[in-house]
């Protein structure tokens, strides 16, 4: 039995995201400074939470699959986004 | 194995210029986008997408999967073999060793294998993507999804979780192996974190650390409540005197049993906040809180006394207008 480890906070440096995206950190700079992913920077280094990571792959994927400017796929992303949660509030409303 | 015909996955001719292969691509990409359709197989439909074009949009790959021709006539979809040494003469652009991506075909798998593995190397011609280091290279990270029951967010769950990995055979090919991981959820797990199974990932390169497993999670819907972050929320019924009244009510929560005080005067869509009784906290981060949104629920007239009840109650009110903006008042 392996105990799965809670990513809690703002548990990704820059260098660990780019890692599990398989991209190169400036990959993950670009798409901060363009502001299409969210970085913590309080403890004074890019810090990022591990919902980042979801967003940073979605990002990724619209890029290559459509040759996106990172601009358009953020906003499909956002758009998927708020989709995926108002889907899960319409299944909450309808069950209720 | 089963023949794929890439090219009817993809809707094109095997005619189709790269332009039309990377447009049927797109399209389907849009069609079967997995967090955007509602088709109950588009995981399945985007994976088969991404194969086909995965092979038809590599020169190298395309030429030789065409070099196969189609489907034997007469021999059924599932016995498909490749001749031996189809592949002699074409050079894929192989890459390092390890564990193939999951989603690929027994088909996709058994021809392109090694390519297959490619395709992390393969973006590195692609600007931004990450070039592989000289020396010890640690493992890619997989990622994948668990589906949860709020409940288990409560106490913490043990759950066995099917894995696809890939080791190569003697002649460099791919072989699939599939096995279970038994994992255990701690408790305090919320929508859309991540859970990290330290070296489940990709083995590492020339001494390198293996990746991880980044599972996120995802709550099974559940008609009784939903969560948002460690917040939860749950409908509360009332009879209308309960809710007008006041008064103490049980009711059953994710976290157990509890007496609820429900303030006089309680109107449908008010919400009562038991602090602290959401999801519970981890780590350095507090518990959330559960929110009873109140829902007043009318007996039915069908009997003489509830019927009496009801013309008390219109006469009790006599400037009661449910349709005034401010009922009841």
């Amino acid at each position: 039995m392996q105990q799965g480890e809670l990513l809690e906070g703002q548990c990704f440096s820059l260098e660990e995201l780019a890692q599990s995206c398989g991209v190169a950190p400036r990959w993950v700079q670009e798409r901060v400074e363009a502001g299409v992913l969210r970085v913590d920077t309080a403890s004074g280094d890019w810090r990022f939470d591990s919902v980042c990571v979801v967003r940073a792959r979605r990002l990724l994927q619209l890029e290559t699959t459509f040759d996106a400017d990172p601009q358009l796929a953020a906003l499909t992303a956002d758009l998927i986004e708020e989709l995926m949660a108002l889907r899960r509030r319409l299944a909450a409303l309808e069950a209720g | 194995m089963e023949f794929k015909d890439y090219y009817k996955i993809l809707g094109v001719q095997r005619s189709a210029t790269d332009d039309e292969i990377k447009k049927a691509y797109r399209k389907g990409a849009r069609k079967y986008h997995p967090d955007v359709s509602k088709a109950a197989d588009a995981h399945e439909r985007m994976a088969e997408i991404n194969e086909a074009h995965q092979v038809l949009s590599d020169p190298e790959r395309r030429a030789a999967y065409d070099s196969l021709g189609s489907a034997p006539p007469g021999a059924g979809a599932h016995e498909f073999r490749p001749p031996p040494n189809w592949d002699a003469g074409f050079e894929f652009s192989d890459a390092d060793a390890g564990a193939a991506d999951a989603g690929y075909s027994d088909f996709f798998e058994q021809l392109f294998g090694r390519a297959a593995r490619g395709q992390g190397r393969a973006r590195g011609g692609f600007d931004g993507f990450a070039e592989a280091p000289a020396g010890p290279q640690r493992g890619a990270d997989h990622h994948a999804k668990i589906e949860l029951d709020l409940l288990d967010a409560y106490h913490g769950a043990q759950r066995a979780i099917r894995l696809r990995s890939a080791h190569l055979d003697a002649q460099g090919r791919i072989v699939n192996d599939e096995h279970e991981l038994h994992v255990s959820i701690p408790k305090g797990v919320r929508e859309g974190q991540h859970i990290r199974l330290a070296g489940r990932g990709s083995p590492g390169h020339a001494g390198g650390a293996a990746g991880d497993l980044l599972l996120e999670v995802l709550f099974r819907p559940d008609p009784r409540w939903r969560a948002e972050g460690r917040d939860v929320h749950q409908r509360l019924a009332l009879a209308p005197w309960e809710a007008m009244l006041g008064g103490s009510v049980q009711v059953s929560t994710p976290g157990g049993e509890a007496q609820v005080n429900v303030p006089a005067g309680s109107s449908p869509g008010r919400k009562l906040r038991l602090k602290g009784r959401g999801i519970p906290g981890s780590g350095t981060q507090p518990a959330g809180d559960l929110y009873l949104d109140i829902d007043v629920v009318l007996p039915a007239a069908d009997g003489d006394a509830a019927r009496a009840a009801y013309g008390q109650m219109a006469k009790a009110f006599p400037n009661f207008n449910a349709r005034s903006g401010r009922a009841g008042v």
